[in-house]
């Protein structure tokens, strides 16, 4: 199947937030997004924005039952790692179900890989529930190392009254 | 101890790169560290830093036994959370080992909150090895709430010639 990959323009931000809901609801976690379409408009193409996207497009004549030719996309952003600096972090990469098993995943992917590069990034780290075998599965086959098995970070947070308390001087 | 936090300067990368050493020691991976003060100092004082710094730094009469004063530093970055919206990452979090106990951990870890609160963040997230029994503690007393342990959340990394291999098989523009 013919489809495209290109940067996320904020016209996009309305099928990027309906993307977001299918994946939380795959992860299980639907109840848990709280961020809009305007959000995503705001904080991803302000003049220092907290994200880029990329998207993959399928021509009209594949689009799906609900019309949309919007079908995948990846949420990154560049971070740092003290040991081996410039690092790009992908927080979300997703396909519509019935346009997986076509390569678009791994395209978004490569993409984001290709662009952290490009930056002069030599990590491209994300993160994956334990439970979905499917993606552990895809992101290892791809030569991933699962860096919590290996090394044993633990991936930490403070958020609601404990970060409100911790940000009192 | 009088101490005070503040943001790191261009010249105190040189500092904070030999804490970042010190912290890869205790961490049992010195070799691991790849940086030096230059990648430092191209990539966070840019336009469109990849990280900010914040030090801690004690007057010159308590400097330590090398002659050091500046004794601890945080360095973060921000992040996006597609569920919650903006979010910092404590990338590094360290003061020197006769310095500890005296609130400057605490000190640095609140700033870099506080910092994170005015860019209207709701999120402050960190790594944690698991042997590191006095860190985790420390955070959980913060409040910290291990992702790994209750939701099962595990990190994943693409580098060197599995970066490379990747990024060849992007689709062509």
């Amino acid at each position: 199947m013919d489809f495209s990959i290109r940067a996320a323009n904020v016209e996009d931000c309305k099928d990027i937030a309906r993307m977001i809901v299918e994946l939380s609801e795959y992860e299980k976690v639907a109840e848990h997004v709280k961020v809009t379409q305007r959000d995503l408009e705001q904080d991803g193409f302000s003049k220092n924005p907290f994200f880029h996207g990329i998207v993959a497009e399928v021509p009209e004549q594949h689009k799906t039952k609900e019309g949309h030719t919007k079908i995948g996309y990846a949420l990154y952003f560049y971070s740092y790692s003290s040991w081996s600096g410039r690092a790009v972090y992908m927080e979300d990469l997703y396909v519509m179900p019935e346009f997986r098993g076509k390569g678009i995943g791994k395209a978004l992917m490569s993409k984001v890989a290709q662009l952290g590069l490009a930056a002069g990034c030599n990590q491209l780290n994300f993160t994956v529930l334990d439970w979905n075998k499917p993606s552990l599965d895809f992101y290892l086959s791809q030569g991933s190392v699962d860096v919590t098995a290996s090394m044993g970070y633990h991936c930490m947070r403070c958020d609601g009254e404990a970060l409100q308390h911790l940000a009192q001087p | 101890m009088h101490f005070k936090v503040r943001a790191a300067t261009k010249d105190d990368c040189k500092e904070i790169s030999r804490m970042i050493l010190e912290l890869a020691v205790f961490e049992k991976m010195p070799d691991q560290v790849k940086i030096t003060h230059e990648e430092l100092e191209r990539d966070g004082f840019c336009h469109n830093p990849f990280f900010e710094c914040l030090v801690a730094e004690v007057p010159e009469e308590h400097k330590s036994e090398d002659g050091f004063t500046i004794v601890g530093y945080g360095l973060y970055f921000y992040t996006y959370s597609t569920w919650k919206g903006r979010s910092v990452y404590l990338e590094d979090l360290y003061v020197m080992p006769e310095f500890r106990g005296k609130g400057i951990g605490k000190g640095l870890l609140s700033k870099v909150a506080e910092v994170g609160k005015k860019m209207q963040c709701v999120r402050l997230q960190l790594s944690v090895l698991d042997w590191n029994t006095p860190s985790r503690d420390f955070y959980a007393a913060k409040g910290a709430q291990d992702l790994t342990a209750s939701e099962g959340w595990h990190f994943l990394r693409f580098d060197g010639q599995d970066l490379d291999n990747l990024a060849n098989e992007a689709p062509k523009d």
